[in-house]
């Protein structure tokens, strides 16, 4: 025993050193990968303050991407309870039940900056646009394992449940619209400018100046989505907190870069794997051999053939 | 008011003066004006118009050459009118369709000084500049084309080709459908946008249900069940009622009748029946609701966090069998190893005692 | 050795009883020397039959699944995306029967040589959970015509725990484990007909030449995908309950793998022992439950320590339905190891098995939950599979079983005595003309030829 936990440290070593080296690097490498960043990144402004809840949005939103509208509540209304494969983007009413201020929340896909359902997903269906950043769907690699709907901290993609070619359905900020020069179905219509469409930086700029402009109007002084799950691209202005609307608190590290750290460090160009495979071949050629003898023994023994 | 039917029409107009003086400076355009099988309700309808009314249109606005209802002159006299009509304006006048145009048995269910209706039109458009239908007899065939349409009424559009045909359905349409089409070709020497159907956008490209005053209670889901109930009564929406405001493309939603507002059928309480769509009035009864084909949302909000899922019984029950057999079966399992243990003890100190009544050696103490 | 005594004993009394004491010294009168087919059971019976129309029932339903998608068939919705197929099947099910991994790191890496005798259990047991378990899989996924490209590395999103689990399942199911299951069918082969030998003998020759490197990939594929499957449950952050959630996830997954199926490996072998009147080598079994127990001793530590460092134990005292889940995987799984160490010193073979049970139960309780019991996606969200989807994935799971009953008989796959192989042929040797109407089951195990003596 005590030889064979020796050999095993000795085949380790003698393959690993060269490798630990690499993977110290590497790992220094890991660390300093940064999330990339697209060239232009555009978005979504979405001010809970000024929104009157019409629900213009979620008809255009139809519209543009050619969608039916869900009636399966009633059959006559266009009234789902939330986002699903007919619906990218909801109104939702937040009603507190003492009276006190309520508000809408129009919920769609965040386009973050670092999206937890790209990093899940196995053959990189979703992806990040690298022009807008963008979070696409492409259907010809999904596989429809569903993990983007686990791993999403805001519930956004959807998954067609039935019919035998099911689609994962979720806002792409009407990229069809884009690359023609219009603007995203819901804020063409919105009426009061609630919801308004431009690129990041500027829409940023535009949501801390009326934060600048209207001390203590708005939750915490702040704009959800600036560093929030690592940054989004819908940005979020509200009077009520923010989880009250169903937005979660995750904090300025994005939830892949939080949670796959280290599985991201022990994979790291598969040094970590390749090496205990060495070892474990060096150590199981070892045993094979005692193992034979036995067997060979036993046979003789039993005088039955032996079995390997 | 008088802009209204006009303004849609005519862009770019900014007043009623301007309006005036563009009408004025045209030439007045001849019109010829043909009944075949109607009722007369939309010559009807144009008497109850004011801006302008009837006799403004006739007299200044448009030169109506025939026309056997407002006409004087009446048989020989008035066809001669018409033959007269047509070769002083060759080419350059409207020919106003009313009513349908029988096809069947060589068109003899209607005739015009012998001739069949089928002849007459195709005679009379052939040198008009363009067609206008007016109503839904004119447009697609309207009330005599209904089943089993006894004379093979059809619209115009059937029988005439070759000439830009502007249909106006309606039973009767709206008059300022028509006074729209007619200032808009007098001021601007061009006809409106149509649609597929040959029918002018500005009034035909909406459905009722887009615009209706009702619509906050179909949005909040309130409707009237019967006639003179509760919600009849409070005016509230006519969709259960077999209103087909959402598949009816007109404007009277917003455009009303006889100049006064809320005298329109849904306005007076009654549901819709679709006159202008061909398939609809005089096809489907009057009860049968119809789809929504651009569902919009309700004025109702979905909670932030909303129920989802649950569990049904008979997959509890089946979870709970399953259960119920496994950890049976492994309990039944346990107590057969505990009784095979035991009767194996058994069996060894009796084989033992065996061994010792018979005096061998036994020491069974370590064995391989 | 009382040779003669054995035989006719054997035949006209097959050995029905566990034979061990607990007056004095551990006594071992067998010891697993090799695996012996299980003969003279027929395969059909009422069980097998049983577990026949549960699979024929569960491909009907697969039927229907496809046709009308995944919403009609399952209870699985927006929130809960994924059901009991993916959750129980696949995530549970591999693990308890990843005694290919387990028991073969303890006999190969570790040396152990006595779980030499329970490799081809465990290989069996883990071969099928994995087909049953990878074909279900299949039926879960919504878009499965997609699944070709995981031949291309290029598209591999390496850092997804899903991409991992597609990739190095398939992998490790289609290429070393089917390989380490090939030997008892060669030996078959090589015993049915002479005519075939030499061809088995040369792939014998080469799968064993092959040996250490399918053997390492036997152990390096598993480790990284039954960690990679707690991983999976990483990328949910916040939406699994913090008594759970922990970066060790994959830690405590893939050991939680481990004692779990040494569970199912040695507690199947125990049961095929028992109902099939076989004799039971103590000191394997003993040393198997050995292992679990301490298994199970680093497990619980890793988990507890986790949760006081975290400062998540707190939670487990909120009395809600979270906790009542924590507390029950971690009784079963504790007494679990408490009953294999009882069973360790009072030589008691019931205490055994329930320990395997109750600590395999506790186990997949503990995979099970953060993936379903423990994932809040939001206040009022549920989710409990609906008749079909249950049905599907019994039916999965019986085909597994049916599958292991036949193998077991028609291989050798059940380890024995060396005296039970002889006791075989010569049950075979007398019963040869009555052999006729068995034959379709048993395949004759010598073929046409007479058995000679040293076989």
């Amino acid at each position: 025993m005590a030889i064979t936990r020796r050999d095993l440290i000795l085949n380790i070593a003698k393959a690993g050193v060269p490798a630990a080296v690499a993977m110290s690097g590497a790992v220094k490498l890991a660390q300093a990968e940064e999330i990339p960043v697209p060239n232009t990144p555009v978005g979504l402004l979405y001010d809970a303050s000024l929104c009157i809840g019409c629900k213009a949005c979620e008809a255009a939103c139809n519209e543009a991407n050619n969608t039916p509208a869900d009636i399966s509540g009633d059959q006559l209304h266009q009234a789902p309870t939330d986002l699903n494969v007919f619906t990218r983007n909801i109104i939702k009413l937040y009603k507190p039940e003492d009276g006190s201020a309520s508000s809408f929340v129009k919920r769609q896909c965040m386009q973050c900056l670092d999206p937890a359902c790209a990093a899940g997903c196995p053959f990189q269906a979703l992806y990040k646009d690298s022009e807008s950043g963008v979070v696409k769907w492409d259907g010809g690699k999904c596989i429809g394992c569903r993990y983007c709907t686990i791993s999403c901290p805001y519930s956004v993609p959807r998954f067609q449940w039935a019919g035998f070619n099911p689609v994962i359905t979720k806002c792409e900020l009407c990229s069809h619209r884009l690359a023609v020069g219009l603007k995203p179905g819901c804020t063409s219509v919105c009426p009061t400018g609630a919801v308004i469409f431009g690129p990041r930086t500027t829409i940023l700029a535009d949501a801390k100046q009326r934060i600048k402009k209207n001390p203590g109007r708005y939750y915490q002084d702040r704009v959800y989505g600036e560093t929030d799950n690592g940054g989004t691209q819908a940005l979020y202005l509200s009077r009520v907190p923010f989880e009250k609307l169903g937005l979660p608190e995750i904090g300025p590290e994005s939830v892949p870069a939080k949670t796959l750290r280290w599985q991201k460090r022990i994979y790291s160009y598969f040094a970590l794997p390749a090496l205990l495979y060495v070892g474990l071949v060096g150590m199981i050629r070892k045993n094979l051999k005692g193992h034979e003898e036995e067997a060979h023994q036993l046979e003789k023994q039993t005088g039955l053939r032996a079995q390997l | 008011m008088a802009t209204a039917p006009v303004g849609l029409a005519l862009t770019g107009k900014k007043s009623l003066l301007q309006v005036a003086s563009a009408i004025g400076k045209a030439r007045r355009p001849s019109v010829i004006w043909l009944h075949f099988q109607d009722c007369t309700g939309c010559t009807e309808t144009l008497l109850r118009t004011s801006a302008p009314d009837v006799a403004h249109l006739i007299l200044d606005v448009i030169s109506l050459d025939y026309h056997e209802t407002l006409m004087a002159a009446s048989g020989a006299q008035a066809e001669a009118a018409l033959r007269t009509a047509m070769a002083e304006n060759a080419g350059k006048y409207i020919l106003v369709v009313e009513g349908s145009i029988p096809t069947k048995d060589d068109g003899v269910y209607m005739q015009m000084g012998g001739r069949p209706a089928v002849q007459v039109v195709r005679e009379v458009a052939a040198q008009a500049a363009a067609v206008i239908a007016i109503g839904s007899c004119a447009s697609w065939g309207g009330v005599p084309s209904a089943d089993p349409n006894p004379t093979g009424a059809v619209g115009v559009n059937y029988v005439v080709t070759g000439k830009p045909i502007i249909n106006l359905p309606g039973c009767p349409p709206n008059p300022y459908n028509l006074l729209g089409v007619v200032l808009e070709y007098v001021t601007m020497g061009k006809l409106p946008a149509l649609d597929e159907l040959g029918r002018p956008l500005f009034a035909y490209q909406r459905v009722i249900h887009e615009n209706c005053p009702r619509r906050a209670h179909f949005d909040a889901g309130r409707f009237a069940l019967s006639y003179g109930d509760e919600g009849h009564r409070q005016g509230w929406c006519l969709y259960k009622l077999g209103c087909k405001g959402p598949i009816t493309h007109a404007a009277c939603s917003t455009r009303h009748f006889n100049e006064i507002p809320g005298i329109w059928p849904i306005g007076c309480g009654i549901p819709c029946v679709g006159c202008t769509e061909k398939g609809v009035v005089w096809s489907m009864s009057t009860l049968e609701t119809v789809p929504i084909h651009l569902a919009t949302p309700p004025d109702t909000y979905p909670p932030i966090y909303s129920a989802v899922g649950g569990a049904k019984v008979g997959a509890a029950a089946l979870v709970g069998v399953v259960a119920g057999v496994l950890g049976g079966a492994t309990w039944v399992a346990s107590q057969r190893f505990q009784s095979s243990q035991e009767a194996g003890l058994e069996r060894l100190a009796s084989d033992r005692s065996d061994a010792r009544k018979s005096g061998a050696e036994t020491s069974r103490t370590d064995e391989d | 050795m009382s040779g003669e005594k054995t035989i006719s004993a054997t035949i006209t009394n097959p050995p029905s009883k566990f034979e061990s004491i607990t007056i004095g010294k551990p006594v071992n009168k067998t010891r697993w020397q090799r695996a012996v087919p299980v003969y003279g059971v027929s395969v059909i019976n009422p069980f097998f039959l049983v577990l026949i129309a549960l699979v024929l029932l569960s491909l009907v339903l697969t039927v229907y699944r496809e046709i009308v998608g995944l919403g009609p068939a399952s209870g699985m919705n927006d929130m809960f995306g994924w059901g009991i197929w993916k959750t129980f099947n696949v995530v549970v099910l591999t693990a308890w029967g990843s005694g290919a991994f387990a028991v073969g790191v303890a006999a190969w890496v570790f040396g152990r040589k006595r779980l030499h005798s329970l490799m081809r259990m465990a290989l069996l047991t883990s071969m099928l959970a994995y087909a049953c378990g990878l074909c279900l899989l299949g039926v879960d996924v919504g878009r499965p015509w997609n699944f070709y490209w995981v031949i291309f590395p290029w598209n591999w999103n390496v850092h997804s725990p899903m991409a991992e689990i597609a990739i190095c399942m398939s992998l490790y199911a289609s290429i070393p484990l089917f390989l380490e299951n090939i030997p008892p069918v060669l030996e078959r082969l090589w015993h049915f007909d002479p005519r075939l030998r030499p061809g088995v003998e040369l792939a014998e020759r080469v799968l064993h030449k092959g040996f250490p490197v399918i053997i390492a990939a036997a152990y390096l594929l598993p480790a990284m995908h039954q960690s990679s499957l707690g991983a999976l449950m990483l990328l949910a952050g916040q939406r699994v309950h913090p008594l759970w959630q922990t970066p060790f996830l994959p830690l405590l997954y893939v050991v939680a793998a481990a004692f779990m199926s040494f569970g199912c490996v040695a507690g199947t072998t125990m049961l095929c022992c028992l109902f099939w009147r076989r004799a039971m080598d103590m000191e394997v079994l003993n040393e198997a439950a050995r292992i679990t127990a301490w298994t199970i001793v680093g497990w619980m530590a890793i988990r507890l320590i986790d949760l006081l460092f975290r400062g998540s134990l707190v939670t487990a005292f909120h009395f809600d339905h979270y906790a009542g889940i924590f507390w029950t995987e971690t009784a079963l799984i504790s007494y679990g190891g408490y009953l294999l160490f009882r069973s360790l010193r009072d030589r008691r073979t019931r205490s055994m098995y329930l320990g395997y049970a109750f600590s395999s139960l506790g186990g997949m309780l503990y995979r099970f939950s953060p993936t379903t019991l423990a994932y809040m996606p939001g206040p009022h969200a549920m989710y409990f599979p609906s008749t079909i989807e249950l049905l599907i994935a019994i039916g999965f799971a019986s085909a597994g079983i049916a599958a292991f009953l036949v193998m077991v008989k028609l291989f050798a796959i059940l380890p024995a005595p060396a005296q039970e192989w002889r006791n075989m042929a010569a049950y075979f040797k007398l019963r040869k003309p009555y052999i006729g109407w068995t034959k379709y089951f048993n395949f004759g195990f010598f073929g046409d030829t007479e058995p000679t003596d040293s076989e």
